[in-house]
């Protein structure tokens, strides 16, 4: 299993709001909604669109591709919508003082 | 040497000035370098919201993570060269790291007028007859970042020249290493004049398999009327390596070009290949074999560009693909409205090895001749369930009953390849490569 790797600082991504990471070779979406952190692949499913420049809705809990409007749930990465069909790879967030530290899902 | 005399990591101007300082070229070369180097510095990186490269994520990519020309150590071993087992050559070429090793021509090639070898060296002492060919410029330095870097820092490069009415039948080959960390920026000029023949086969490779580096190269091939040249490029570098490239070439009236490209190394590739039919009654083939695994990203724009009438193009582009990885076709057959009776094809085959793979295929056209026939196709599918079976029953093993159909995928644009060697090679490379299906 993977170690749980320095990502950002709590006072780089707003609530709500999202940050492009980049953690161990592979890029990550860093994402606040409603006082919780969820981190995501920094990729949709369907057409390998960057989801860290979509929309994200803290209420309904998704992020959206910009490209085709494919929404993921930010918590487990399912896919919400259509045109996407698979979910994108979420990964394991903890905090420790102002350091947002993600461990990579190996999946 | 430029490997103890800069010692600065990046593409930054002290690199570039120590680069041009070292280098003793002619002046009109200097001003084109200077004047790439200039639009490198002015373009931005491509990003994903151009529809070229939507489909390749290069934001893991960062020039300031490599150093050109940075003395690496040399291994003491180069990697094995596979295009050319067991054949005749007229002239061969070794570089390793951006620079030129070892060059040989044939005492007969280099009686008829013949270069070949370091185009570094050989366009000191033949510069007026390179000149004009260097400055058509095939490649656009203004395209994108990685044209105009090429443009500016290219070494290691390798020159085929043959003089007009030359027909040299046995192959030249062209061996471009690359150590770990490395960095390649070749570039490669081949000039057949008219009624010339020629047959050139090169091929890239890494120290170390599993290296990382960046190689961002040029193509360029120019056929005067009459000439024909086959041209064979393997790509087969480490699987960390980024590959950058812009290709093209221009074929004259009545001149012929089989391109056959074989694609299986490096974590990602962007290459752009050109074909311009420019004269009347011009032929060209373009196969294209690609195999990739684990996590690559290969894609490959082909673009052929019909610009007189009478002639015919045909690019057929095969590729196999394993666990994770994914490949990128965007085929464009080009018709200006001179071209009347054009005949073009392209087709792309995919053959999809795992369920976690990805084949993006997107052929197009573009004509604006009213008397032509295009056509293009494009398939994607998995092994056949019931040919696995039927090979298990005749005594095949599955991986045995993979390979064989694996082999059989391909069998069609080898059998396009003229060269044995080259069917050999690839063949062997692709069945040491292929595991089991993943569902």
């Amino acid at each position: 299993m993977n170690e749980f790797t320095p990502a950002a600082k709590i006072s780089e991504i707003t609530d709500p709001g999202s940050l492009l990471v980049e953690i161990d070779e592979q890029l990550v979406v860093l994402i606040h909604a409603a006082g919780h952190y969820y981190a995501l692949d920094d990729v949709c499913t369907h057409d390998g669109g960057p989801l860290s420049d979509g929309p994200l809705d803290a209420a309904e809990g998704s992020i959206a591709c910009p490209r085709h409007g494919a929404k993921f749930d930010i918590k487990t990465g399912a896919a919400l919508t259509m045109p996407a069909t698979k979910p994108t790879r979420s990964h394991d967030v903890k905090i420790e003082g102002d350091q947002i530290l993600v461990r990579l899902c190996d999946n | 040497m430029i490997a103890t005399a800069l010692s600065t990591t990046g593409f930054s101007q002290e690199v570039f000035d120590a680069f041009l300082a070292e280098r003793d070229e002619p002046g009109w070369l200097t001003d084109r370098r200077v004047a790439a180097w200039s639009q490198f510095n002015k373009l931005g990186m491509p990003n994903n919201r151009d529809e070229e490269w939507m489909r390749t994520d290069i934001r893991l990519f960062h020039f300031d993570r490599f150093a050109p020309f940075a003395g690496i150590e040399a291994p003491s071993e180069l990697p094995p060269a596979l295009l050319a087992t067991g054949v005749d050559l007229a002239g061969r070429s070794v570089s390793l790291d951006s620079r030129s090793l070892s060059n040989e021509i044939s005492d007969e090639c280099a009686k008829q007028g013949v270069l070949f070898g370091s185009l570094d060296s050989l366009v000191k002492e033949h510069g007026n007859l390179l000149r004009p060919y260097i400055e058509r410029q095939l490649v656009d330095p203004n395209q994108d970042k990685f044209s105009a870097l090429n443009a500016a820092l290219w070494s290691g490069a390798n020159l085929l020249f043959v003089p007009k009415g030359v027909k040299v039948a046995r192959p030249f080959h062209s061996f471009t290493a690359m150590s770990a960390g490395g960095v390649d920026l070749g570039k490669t000029l081949v000039i057949l004049e008219q009624g010339a023949e020629a047959t050139l086969l090169t091929e890239t490779a890494s120290t170390d398999p599993e290296a990382g580096g960046m190689h961002c190269g040029s193509i360029e091939l120019i056929l005067e009327k009459e000439a024909r040249l086959r041209y064979v490029n393997l790509q087969n570098w480490g699987s960390g390596v980024w590959h950058f490239a812009h290709q093209m070439g221009h074929v004259g009236a009545n001149a012929g070009l089989q391109w056959t490209i074989g694609a299986l190394g490096s974590r990602l590739a962007k290459v752009n290949q050109h074909v311009a039919l420019t004269g009347p009654d011009a032929e060209a083939q373009v196969n294209g074999v690609m195999f990739t695994h684990g996590k690559q990203h290969l894609c490959y724009n082909t673009h052929q560009h019909h610009k007189a009438p009478f002639c015919r193009s045909d690019l057929l582009y095969k590729s196999a693909l394993q666990d994770k990885s994914r490949t990128v076709w965007r085929g464009m057959i080009k018709v200006d409205e001179a071209a009347q009776r054009t005949d073009a094809y392209q087709r792309n085959d995919n053959l999809m090895l795992s369920t976690a793979a990805r084949a993006d295929s997107i052929p197009g056209l573009e004509i604006e001749a009213d008397d032509v026939r295009c056509t293009h196709g494009s398939t994607s599918g998995r092994v056949d369930d019931h040919q696995l079976f039927y090979a298990m029953t005749r005594g095949y093993t599955r991986q045995e009953a993979v390979r064989m159909i694996v082999s059989g995928f391909f069998q069609q644009v080898f059998d396009r390849i003229t060269i044995e060697s080259v069917r050999d090679a690839l063949g062997e490379a692709i069945g040491r490569r292929v595991r089991d299906i993943e569902e």
